[in-house]
């Protein structure tokens, strides 16, 4: 059987010890490779009063692993010209190696190190423990930041995992001690509910022995469970949040919204895509920015995830504008849940996404981001060969009622962060 | 594999009649190609009054011609799945556009239209000062942009370092749509530019098009020399900012040599050994970001110690001495007073002593290590192809790349003294006004 090499095509293997295996083919030419795992391990799950445990967890993995402390392992990185990156979200966390193509097999066993056998050691928890108070910080002083956390805030209930940002409160936070940390990565850094994703020239059963080699002692197979309280969808509302000394207000308008697996997801998808998703064709950049010229940036976001989703439009402006611009978002975003989008714009837009798919195999990491998206959200392997003909299935009719279930403006909540001016 | 180690796809090099240099570095395997414009114009063209003409500018090369109306060149690329964007920076303004490689002739036809043929109309100049001034106030919310404004505002008085590509506030509310086209006319042309093509194109039939498509525009555009000459840095210059923020933040600065200078090499080191690694030769996020790195002095001495919670170094080489850069953000509970002592004897320490033969060894192992991963992806090499060649040629890649594998320890601590010299420090900090409240 030929083997693919196709970039798009992602190959599922046999789950080892529970552990899903997928191989993606390297971008033709590529010196790289990169491996991912993906687990259950994102704020969501963090515990009860201890906020902050899981993007702690996430971040200590690459402080030091198996036989090398923090700098040993840096040194080793630097030198296997490999680079190691740590990601947390609400429902997962991710750890990435990045590195020479022709050690990969060696960067496999390297990541595994990282997964399964961190040093959680005392002094890197009180640096970390440190860098977050300073980010906690960071975040209610950013007009930006503080703008999206306060849209979360205000659209979740407590204990939903979307609400926050995962960076917990002074106090969760110094409570932290190595033994929780320990045991939250115990309970969460499973092979059950976790992929690894390899993008390489290797052959799939060469990534399946290799994961197999070093994959293959996970303390805690089975998942946990996700909290998931209700979301009660409210009335539009505003926040204002008074920061003065800022030069620029930071303005958010979005909501709860519908997880990937969504079947309205293509329409959704493409009716955030026309309305701010797709840069400069976008029509918030075309009515605020090219048009107004009102503000640098404006654009709108759909966050689906596994089990859920949220979307925020987003633009910055001065505090002597923002009066102007909110009733302009405010207006595109209902003009959206009005009226159908013209075929003509829905073509345009349509096929801007589907003609940017090669962009995104320029590079291996590039590309495995792709792989790594498809791999957690559980589609099946040809699902991006198959994305822009499940595209261009969509209707207009069908992208306005995407908006009133993925981003209805009815229910939005805005919130305006930064030197409003006692307006 | 080429003979340097940096592992580059090969380049043909030509130049127009007009002046215009091309580069075109294919590639058959890329799905893509990338198209980059690069300007020898910058913020150092500037002077008080017309700050940040260049960063307007490039701004307005977006927004039409005789032969693309405004919004006509983000639809083209768009329409087709690609992605546009530009940036300005003191000594180039650079464009690009990143295809699928069945459509060049998109981005090909676009800038060679913008290239002499740009409109910049009264009216959407009057449109664009807002949103520039937009752009400005976003990037003011940010401490560590104040401060670095400050920084290089202390340290130059003369030379046009001394001012941020974004450009002052006011001569943004006071700039005219004549000072712009004039601007342009005078910078911008085929003399002044570098054309990068890379990626998925038939080498012989790009090559055409490009001689077709370029050779026929005048041979516009002054790459002009700086004339003003910065004078030695004498004594310590300091200043303090107040403002809404999180944790005192502090950034030192000292001058630095040029691009081309015999120092640079040693003066990377400096900043791989300081910081953890150098922008230009860098495994996988050189371009991309900074990262951590646990092995760099500073981040040892500050970071690990609980002074801070972050701390790097930071040196662009730039075409004209600038700044090497020290910056760092101290840990909740700490005062910049400890901070800036700490981070002096850091300095110090590596003033006196040089570096050590390990950490010698690490960059260099890095070094290689970055070098041979540097170039992947079409958009990527056309960056790198494009920087270089802009700066001087795509050569000083391969010289550079070579003298830093033989700098001498010796070489790299006679360069910190030579840097880091405490009668010339310009520092700047910043003390938050507020605690940050929840809501």
């Amino acid at each position: 059987m030929r083997e693919p090499s196709n970039p798009l095509e992602v190959e599922y293997g046999q789950p080892i010890d529970g552990l899903t295996t997928a191989r993606q083919p390297a971008p033709a030419g590529a010196a790289s490779f990169s491996a991912t795992y993906v687990g259950p391990a994102g704020w969501g799950f963090d515990p009860a009063s201890e906020g902050g445990t899981a993007r702690v967890a996430n971040h200590l993995l690459a402080s030091g692993a198996g036989r090398y402390d923090r700098r040993g392992l840096a040194r080793l990185l630097d030198r296997a010209g490999a680079t190691l990156t740590t990601e947390c979200a609400p429902e997962s966390a991710e750890v990435t190696i990045w590195g020479p193509a022709a050690d990969w097999r060696k960067l496999v066993g390297l990541l595994a190190d990282v997964v399964l056998r961190p040093r959680f050691a005392a002094e890197d928890l009180i640096r970390v423990r440190r860098q977050v108070a300073e980010r906690q910080l960071r975040e209610l002083a950013q007009p930006a930041s503080r703008a999206d956390r306060e849209l979360l805030r205000a659209t979740y209930p407590e204990g939903h995992p979307y609400r926050s940002s995962g960076l917990g409160d002074v106090r969760s936070v110094a409570c932290l001690t190595p033994e929780k940390i320990r045991r939250f990565h115990r309970d969460h850094y499973t092979s059950g509910d976790a992929v690894l994703v390899v993008t390489s020239s290797a052959r799939l059963p060469d990534v399946e022995a290799t994961v197999r080699e070093h994959f293959s002692d996970f303390a805690e197979r089975r998942p946990p469970k996700l909290r998931w309280p209700p979301v009660r969808a409210g009335s539009a509302r505003t926040l204002k949040i008074e920061l003065p000394g800022r030069s620029q207000v930071e303005i958010r308008i979005g909501g709860d919204s519908i997880a990937r697996s969504d079947p309205a997801y293509s329409a959704a998808f493409l009716a955030n895509e026309v309305l701010g998703g797709r840069a400069q064709l976008s029509r918030l950049f075309q009515r605020v920015r090219e048009r107004g010229g009102l503000v640098y940036h404006a654009s709108s976001e759909l966050e689906a995830m596994r089990f859920g989703g949220y979307w925020a439009v987003g633009a910055g402006t001065g505090g002597e504008r923002w009066t102007k611009v909110v009733p302009m978002l405010a207006k595109e975003l209902d003009q959206m849940r009005i009226r159908d989008v013209g075929a003509s714009e829905l073509r345009q837009v349509r096929e801007s996404a589907i003609g940017e798919i090669p962009l995104a195999l320029e590079s291996t990491s590039d590309a495995h981001e792709l792989a790594v998206e498809v791999a957690y959200q559980r589609l099946p392997g040809d699902y991006l060969s198959h994305w822009p003909a499940q595209l261009r299935k969509v209707r207009p009719r069908e992208v306005r009622a995407a908006v009133e279930r993925a981003m209805d403006p009815r229910h939005a909540v805005t919130v305006l962060a930064g030197p409003l001016g006692g307006s | 594999m080429p003979r340097s180690g940096v592992h580059r796809p090969k380049v043909r090099s030509l130049r127009l009649a007009n002046g215009l240099r091309v580069l075109l570095a294919p590639d058959g395997a890329s799905p893509t190609a990338s198209v980059w414009v690069w300007y020898r114009v910058g913020s150092k063209n500037e002077w008080p009054g017309i700050t940040g003409a260049s960063h307007w500018v490039e701004h307005m090369l977006f927004e039409g011609s005789p032969r693309y109306a405004k919004g006509e060149i983000d639809r083209a690329v768009l329409k087709v799945g690609g992605e546009l964007n530009a940036f300005t920076d003191t000594d180039f303004t650079a464009y690009f556009t990143t295809v699928p490689r069945d459509h060049l002739s998109v981005p090909l036809d676009i800038e060679a239209d913008r290239m002499t043929r740009a409109e910049i109309s009264d009216e959407e100049v009057a449109r664009e000062r807002t949103v520039i001034h937009s752009e400005r106030e976003g990037n003011e919310n940010w401490p560590e942009f104040r401060v670095e404004e400050e920084l290089f505002q202390l340290a130059f008085r003369i030379h046009p370092y001394r001012w941020d590509a974004l450009g002052r506030r006011r001569d943004i509310e006071q700039m005219t749509a004549d000072q712009l086209r004039a601007y342009y006319r005078r910078f911008y042309g085929p003399r002044n530019a570098v054309l990068v093509v890379v990626g998925g194109f038939n080498p012989r039939a790009t090559e055409a098009e490009v001689r077709r498509r370029f050779s026929k525009l005048p041979a516009w555009g002054d790459d002009v020399e700086v004339r003003e000459v910065e004078p030695p840095a004498v004594g310590v210059r300091r200043s303090t900012l107040h403002g809404p923020g999180t944790t005192p933040y502090l950034q030192v600065g000292w001058r630095s040599p040029a691009l081309t200078d015999p120092a640079t090499p040693a003066t990377i080191v400096l900043d791989t050994i300081l910081g953890g690694e150098s922008r230009l030769f860098s495994a996988g996020m050189g371009w991309r970001g900074r990262r951590e790195h646990p092995t760099a002095r500073l981040y040892r001495a500050l970071v690990d110690t609980g002074l801070a919670v972050r701390a790097t170094s930071g040196w662009n080489p730039r075409f004209y001495p600038s700044l090497f850069t020290v910056q760092a953000q101290a840990a909740p509970g700490v005062s910049l007073d400890r901070l800036e002592q700490a981070l002096n004897r850091v300095i110090g320490r590596l003033s006196r002593d040089g570096p050590t033969l390990k950490e010698m060894s690490d960059v260099r192992t890095r070094i290689r290590r970055g070098a041979a991963l540097a170039y992947e992806g079409a958009t990527t090499t056309g960056f790198r192809l494009g920087y270089f060649a802009t700066l001087r040629s795509v050569a000083l890649e391969d010289e550079l790349y070579r003298s830093l594998l033989r700098v001498s320890p010796r070489a790299v601590r006679d360069q910190a003294r030579a840097i880091f010299r405490t009668d010339s420090q310009v520092l700047v900090r910043y003390e938050p006004t507020e605690e940050a409240a929840d809501a």
